[in-house]
């Protein structure tokens, strides 16, 4: 197998994985339409959401989500549907600034009707589709590379088996070059300590220590303890006892590799190095923060198997243990049970997982890629039912 | 003039004979989708059911107890994860105990995502089969409004409705139709009348009939084609429409097929 990273070249110099026409809607009730262009389409993407047009407390956050993911390098174009209020307009600005490759905008109230959209924006999505398979994969350097780390549905095996693997592949990617990002604040809560320990900074390591607090804060200013809902009833079926021991192996996903910087929910990610960004840990919101952040590839490893992609983001299941893998195998792209089999060494598994992330960024579809599983969800701060 | 109802047992008459297929967390969306399209069936995308705390997990639990008793519904079919904080054998046993037209699946229990689909085709039918709906006429109707616009005043359309015995309940609380929707389903309304603010599009509740009555705002008056009614609609054009529609008529939100659901929430997600 080659070893050499291909991608496509974006204007700004940024890289995409992958080439696709994503047709976004910018308010709640054009999700509809959005979908039906994409499923009548050669193959664009669509995603749908429950925003519309809200200016509350969420709003910078929501706007930062929507620009970013229409920004995300994995874009060969997006044709945003908009009715044209300010805040759709902002979005539409704010991802153009950020670098998109192409934008064409439909306007609802100039078009006249949901059905005018649809005929228009078939006819705009074929046509930038035919234009897009001009364009060829060329040699990348590995930052063309932004790696997600994601775990979901973990169990006991998680941090023995595909979490340590993850690491391992982490760890190669950013000694040549890629960036990596590990998110989920909920799921390092009680193994903070152990990451601030390998910032390149102490301010760095600070950093990392605050947002796990400011996590905490924010959920005890609730009157909930945030110990008492994690670990999930899910991962406890699954064999994990607190909350500090999902952390302690949802935390080896970061490999060995030291700590660049914190990123807020949907920062920009930079070019080299490892991240954390401050994500819930709602498999779905978690994505869908990475994709705002120009992550173009996402390693997902699950105990108890979940089938959730991305629209624009390659995501690359990994089994935690053999007899789910063996149960679900269409959710499953690599199974690291083998490590807990004893079949196999830890760094053989990360090789064979290094491996498969590069086919998979040169092109291979992931098994959430076949099953079209474009899950996509908005991370609300504040309540949407008190005034 | 008669309205034409379908029998839905312990969930009521109702003026739709929806069989849901209730995805009981986003992970589930998908495959419940591939299910509804092959059966005929409503679904909707949503992104709740995991990662959320306090008080929002029995919220969300009696949000989708609502949609699943709904008259407008005859079965629901509804298919979960496996290990989402609203598990979906307790939220169908909780179903089950006033609706028998229940059933539930789960995917990581079902061979994954082509086993569940297999699975829930075939569950889907069955519930299909059994509860054939009886058409009867709807005794009384329940009518929501949706105010979204505050501006408007809907006295004379309130009164003139409850005047001929319908039962009215209208929903201001939120500038947000869909916030507004979410509260009408609650109540158990047969038809919603939607009266959106000046900046928001025509928009509709996946199983209920939504009525769209416009306003002269630049933006409605550009996207009239997508209202059912003109600003300018009397309390009788109102209602002629509303009784086409409970016989059958589909809104034009029906038409495009609308379908996003937004359930209000307390806490932040985690």
């Amino acid at each position: 197998m080659s070893n050499q990273l291909t991608a496509f070249e974006r204007a700004d110099g940024r890289w995409g994985l992958r080439n696709h026409v994503l047709i976004l809607p910018l308010h709640s009730a054009l999700s509809a339409t959005a979908r039906k262009i994409a499923d009548e389409s050669d193959g664009a993407v669509a995603v749908s959401h429950d925003w519309s047009g809200e200016v509350d407390a969420d709003f910078d956050r929501i706007i930062k989500t929507f620009s970013g993911f229409a920004a995300n390098p994995n874009n060969y174009a997006v044709v945003f549907i908009t009715i044209g209020t300010p805040g759709e307009l902002l979005i539409i600005d704010t991802a153009k600034k950020l670098g998109i490759n192409k934008a064409e905008i439909l306007n609802v109230a100039e078009l006249g009707s949901m059905g005018k959209i649809a005929d228009a924006g078939l006819k705009i999505a074929n046509s930038l589709l035919k234009e897009l398979k001009t364009q060829t994969r060329i040699s990348a350097p590995w930052s063309a590379l932004a790696l997600g780390q994601e775990c979901g549905g973990s169990d006991a095996l998680s941090g023995i088996t595909a979490n340590p693997a993850l690491g391992v592949a982490s760890d190669r990617l950013v000694e040549l070059g890629s960036a990596s990002v590990l998110g989920e604040t909920t799921e390092i809560l009680g193994a903070e300590h152990l990451l601030a320990a390998r910032a390149i900074t102490p301010e760095i390591g600070a950093q990392i220590i605050e947002t796990v607090a400011r996590y905490e804060r924010s959920i005890n200013y609730e009157g909930i303890d945030m110990r008492g809902a994690q670990p999930s009833r899910g991962n406890i079926e699954g064999g994990l006892t607190t909350l500090e021991e999902k952390s302690l192996g949802a935390a080896k996903k970061a490999g060995s590799a030291q700590f660049s910087g914190v990123l807020e929910y949907a920062d920009q990610v930079p070019k080299s190095g490892l991240y954390f960004m401050d994500t819930p840990g709602h498999d779905t919101e978690q994505l869908t923060g990475f994709a705002a952040g120009g992550i173009n590839l996402v390693v997902f490893t699950t105990g108890r198997g979940t089938p959730t992609g991305s629209a624009i983001m390659p995501t690359i299941k990994v089994a935690t243990n053999t007899t789910m893998a063996t149960a679900i195998p269409d959710l499953i792209d690599l199974n690291a049970g083998t490590i807990a089999d004893g079949a196999k060494t830890l760094s053989e598994v990360g090789g064979e997982l290094f491996d498969l992330i590069l086919e998979v960024a040169n092109g291979k579809l992931t098994k959430a890629e076949r099953g079209l599983h474009h899950e996509f969800s908005l991370s609300r701060m504040y309540n949407t039912v008190i005034k | 003039m008669s309205m034409n109802g379908f029998d839905h047992g312990n969930r009521g008459i109702g003026v739709r004979d929806h069989q849901l297929i209730l995805p009981s967390v986003v992970c589930s969306t998908r495959v419940s989708s591939r299910i509804a399209k092959e059966i005929g069936a409503i679904t909707f995308a949503h992104q709740h059911g995991c990662g959320f705390i306090g008080n929002d997990v029995g919220r969300i639990t009696d949000y989708f107890a609502a949609l699943a008793n709904h008259p407008n519904v005859s079965s629901t079919l509804v298919v979960g994860l496996g290990c989402e904080t609203i598990q979906g054998k307790e939220l169908a046993d909780k179903l089950l105990a006033k609706n028998k037209s229940t059933n539930y699946l789960v995917t990581q229990e079902s061979g994954g995502v082509q086993g569940t689909v297999d699975t829930g085709v075939a569950a889907a039918k069955a519930l299909q089969a059994f509860y054939q709906p009886t058409p009867v006429v709807l005794p009384r109707l329940h009518l929501g409004i949706d105010l979204s616009n505050d501006d408007l005043k809907v006295d004379e359309i309130v009164a003139a409705l409850t005047n001929v015995g319908v039962d009215v309940t209208v929903a201001a609380s939120h500038k947000n139709s869909g916030l507004n929707f979410s509260d009408l389903m609650e109540a158990g309304v047969h038809v919603i009348l939607s009266f959106p603010d000046g900046n928001q599009p025509a928009s509709g509740f996946p199983l209920i009939p939504t009525i769209n009555v416009a306003s002269n705002s630049p933006l409605h008056l550009a996207l009239s084609d997508d209202f059912d009614l003109s600003a300018g609609a009397t309390s009788e054009e109102i209602m002629e429409k509303i009784y086409l529609v409970i016989n059958g008529e589909l809104t034009k939100v029906e038409v495009i097929g609308a379908g996003e659901i937004i359930a209000g929430r307390e806490v932040r997600s985690v």
